[in-house]
């Protein structure tokens, strides 16, 4: 077939802090030193709390919940480079960017406990509450970004999901929309190679998500998502331009899932366990603490004082979240429509009756 | 005195088996440090301890099958009685003890138009009512309000039946219990109608499906819908092998080994030189990629009534073993089965069942196959009976065998063959040692 070539493309990579902690010089974003001590600390505070909300699930404290550590650059680096103003529109395994922005544990934990309450986030402002609907809140993103554009407010929003998600019409949906309308929105997708138990090239064709950017005319890059200065650089960069009113990002945060999709699953059942270990190798915390260990700025005492004092911490939102505050078990009805609706009414009247019955199902 | 009850691990589960326990009664245990391991339908687990403390009672040996809600550990944890519920479930209705604001609490909310039990007794339903697309249309072209129809189905979920009950003025089905009809796709005339209101007949009783008779059920009604089962019946004449039998157990009255040795160590081995022969009957057939796996080894099941209901403990490596030593196995086995302490590999990996109802009652029974094995054994009550030899009659022992199999590997001449083989090992138990 005779033909011209009329497009080609190609996707850029990033990586500027490599596995040995060693920073690319040409491409260092230069945070302070207390900035990347903050960082690491709110890393660490992921990763303990994420271990605890699984000792948590295994006692029958907590329900099912995504375990998030491995991904605490690709989660903690973008958040880093978010303004108070901007949005963020999370998906279900970002606990460090929730971390980041402020919302307290205790929330989170409600939330993963089964309680409506834990869907509001007192005090934080633009944060919208975790989404498990696959992909559902990449729409929301849009929407919300073109509203910040409407009302010319100089805001822009952060969008998580994941690799699976990508297969989900909302996601060609949000982002063909988000790049007509130029919306100041950062698609980041946490490719971290499984969608539960399908792998990355059962799930797709492309060679990247990156390249996915390409069909929709916006930018898209591709990043070591265990490298949390460069999840920071190249989500600071897209935010500018969002915000400057050029239009969305996607970014590929390459990185790994290294615990279970979920609590209820087996992950040694559809991977092996030498894969998990090279990625245990590429740990994002070991490679931050290489870095400030090379810098001086950190030290074992510090570690251990910071162990202690996020155990403390973690120790007291487990405990607000066991005490807490419990409204009654039909708020979930009462967010469904702004207004109330009989059909609504209807089922809440049959959830009180079968509460009442003391009939459970499942 | 901490009670921990084995939580829901995965999503709906309801049990799981305990693989590995970490501490032993008596040893301290620190919060969080690892308690046991437990494997359910979804995954394996470490569950790390919820308190620090003495363990004072473990749930179970390993092996074991314990159900969620079921205590899994004590921990003396230095206070007073209490079970994870007191102690760490949610309180409901407190007030936070964090300084933050409050949540916006909704207002009470008000009463619902209609209740759904009042739509039930019916009145007429408010909102939408569920029906399929094509339901709605048939009932469009009828001029029937679907508000009038009473619904069969979940939530009141209107079928074409309902409709067309309406339609001709038939009785609402709101006599019988909700439940939908359920019909595979594509089984003409398959359809697993509603039951009929049994309470309304008489008094009755409701418990779910659980644990092992879960498994059983679930095995069963796949092996009959995916096997095409074919019985084959025999009477074996096992008088010399009887003789034999009492005599052993006579002069071995002490001896435990000897005094058990009943009849089925005898078919177990006879089985397994038959199945040497006939290989096609120690195989499986995997329907995805088609093609038949015959098994060179030789592990044979046997089915034991316990309290916890049936299980198939296995003698693995049956070739390889003598009558007395495959003896000496089952008693074993049988005795672990009933006070539920077989390890879940005692009871995994059969290639072959044998079921021996015979000592309880029957004269024979068509036992469904343990899918997805080939074929399985059912032995019904050997007995005395009058019996024509050389043209005299004669009092001797026949055992009545059922080989059930499966039809898509093997054939009724197969069959036959099979059980002549071991019809001619059980009857002459010494042209069978002489061939040995
Ligand atoms: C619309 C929808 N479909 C299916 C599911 C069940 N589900 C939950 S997570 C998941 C896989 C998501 O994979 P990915 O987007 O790669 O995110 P990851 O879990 O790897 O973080 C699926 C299928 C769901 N929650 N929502
Ligand atoms: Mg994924």
């Amino acid at each position: 077939m005779p033909a011209k070539q009329t497009y080609k493309f190609s996707i850029p990579h990033l990586r500027i802090l490599d596995q040995d902690g060693k920073v690319n010089k040409k491409l260092d974003p230069g945070l302070s030193d207390e900035v990347l001590i903050t960082l690491y600390r709110r890393m660490v505070l992921a990763r303990e709390a994420d271990q605890r909300m699984l000792r948590l699930q295994r006692q029958g404290r907590l329900g099912t919940f995504s375990p998030s550590t491995g991904q605490e650059a690709a989660a903690c680096g973008p958040a880093l480079a978010m303004e108070e103003s901007d949005w963020l529109v999370p998906a279900f395994r970002e606990l460090g960017a929730l971390l980041m922005r402020g919302v307290p544990l205790h929330r989170v934990l409600l939330f993963w406990g089964g309680f409506e309450e834990g869907n509001i986030f007192p005090g934080v402002e633009r944060t919208l509450p975790i989404a498990v609907i696959v992909a559902s809140q990449i729409p929301h993103a849009a929407g919300v970004a073109y509203t910040m554009k409407y009302r010319r407010e100089p805001s822009a929003v952060l969008c998580f999901f994941g690799d699976g998600a990508t297969s989900e019409g909302d996601f060609h949906e949000g982002l063909n929309f988000a790049s007509v309308w130029k919306a100041p929105v950062v698609f980041i997708c946490q490719n971290n190679q499984w969608a539960i138990s399908t792998p990355l090239e059962r799930q797709m064709n492309s060679e990247t998500v990156a390249q996915k950017a390409v069909a929709y005319g916006i930018p898209g890059i591709r990043v070591d998502g265990n490298d949390p200065l460069a999840m920071y650089a190249a989500t600071h960069e897209a935010l500018e331009r969002a915000r400057a009113g050029e239009g969305p990002t996607l970014i590929e945060a390459l990185t790994y899932r290294l615990m279970m999709h979920t609590t209820a699953d087996d992950p040694s059942k559809y991977r092996s366990d030498e894969e998990v270990q090279a990625w245990k190798d590429r740990d994002p915390l070991r490679r931050m603490r290489r870095l400030l260990d090379s810098r001086k700025l950190w030290s074992d005492t510090e570690e251990e004082a910071l162990l202690a004092q996020v155990k403390v911490q973690i120790d007291g939102e487990v405990k607000i979240y066991e005490q807490g505050v419990r409204a009654k078990p039909d708020v979930l009805f009462d967010h469904v429509w702004a207004e109330r609706y009989p059909e609504i009414e209807e089922q809440r009247a049959a959830f009180l009756a079968r509460q009442q019955g003391g009939e459970t199902h499942g | 005195m901490f009670k921990f009850k084995l939580p829901d691990l995965g999503e709906g589960i309801h049990e799981g088996e305990i693989l590995k326990w970490y501490v032993q009664e008596g040893e301290a245990i620190a919060e969080d440090a690892p308690l046991v391991d437990v494997e359910t339908d979804k995954a394996a687990v470490t569950i790390p301890s919820p308190k620090a403390g003495k363990v004072v009672r473990l749930g179970g040996p390993v092996g074991d099958t314990i159900e969620v809600g079921a205590i899994i550990a004590v921990i003396d944890d230095g206070t007073e009685e209490a079970t994870q519920a007191e102690a760490s479930a949610p309180v409901p209705d407190q007030a936070p003890p964090s300084p933050e604001p409050e949540d916006p609490v909704p207002a009470t909310p008000t009463a619902p138009a209609v209740a759904p039990a009042a739509a039930e007794a019916g009145l007429v339903r408010v909102g939408p009512v569920p029906a399929a697309p094509a339901v709605r249309r048939r009932a469009r072209e009828l001029g029937i309000d679907l508000h009038q129809v009473p619904g069969s189905g979940p939530a009141g979920r209107v079928s074409n039946e309902d409709l067309e009950r309406f339609a001709a003025g038939g009785a609402s089905p709101a006599a019988t219990p909700a439940g939908p009809a359920i019909s595979p796709a594509g089984i003409p005339f398959f359809q697993l109608d509603p039951l009929p209101d049994f309470a309304s007949q008489g008094p009755v009783e409701r418990e779910p499906v659980r644990s092992i008779r879960r498994k059983v059920a679930r095995k069963m009604v796949t092996s009959m819908v995916v096997v095409p089962h074919v019985a084959l019946m025999d009477d074996v004449d096992v008088t010399d092998l009887e003789e034999f039998r009492q005599q052993r157990k006579a002069a071995s009255a002490a001896d435990e080994a000897g005094a058990r040795l009943s009849l089925l160590p005898f078919v177990v081995k006879a089985v397994t030189e038959c199945l040497v022969e006939f290989p096609m009957f120690n195989a499986s057939l995997d329907p995805q990629r088609e093609e038949i796996i015959t098994k060179h080894f030789y592990n044979i099941g046997f089915a034991a009534d316990t309290p916890r209901g049936l299980l198939v403990p296995v003698v693995h490596d049956a070739d390889s073993k003598s009558i007395a030593e495959i003896s000496a196995e089952i008693t074993r086995l049988a005795l672990g089965a009933r006070a539920g302490t077989l390890a879940p590999a005692e009871m995994q990996g059969g290639t072959f069942t044998i079921t021996n109802v015979g000592p309880i009652a029957g004269t024979r029974l068509i036992p469904t196959i343990n899918y997805p094995e080939v074929a399985i054994i059912g032995m019904g009550r050997a007995e005395q009976k009058v019996v024509v030899r050389d043209g005299e009659i004669a009092i001797r022992t026949i055992l009545p065998l059922t080989l059930t199999f499966d039809h898509r590997i093997a054939d009724g001449a197969d069959a036959a063959r099979f059980i002549r083989r071991l019809g001619e090992l059980l009857s002459s138990p010494l042209t069978w040692l002489l061939e040995r």
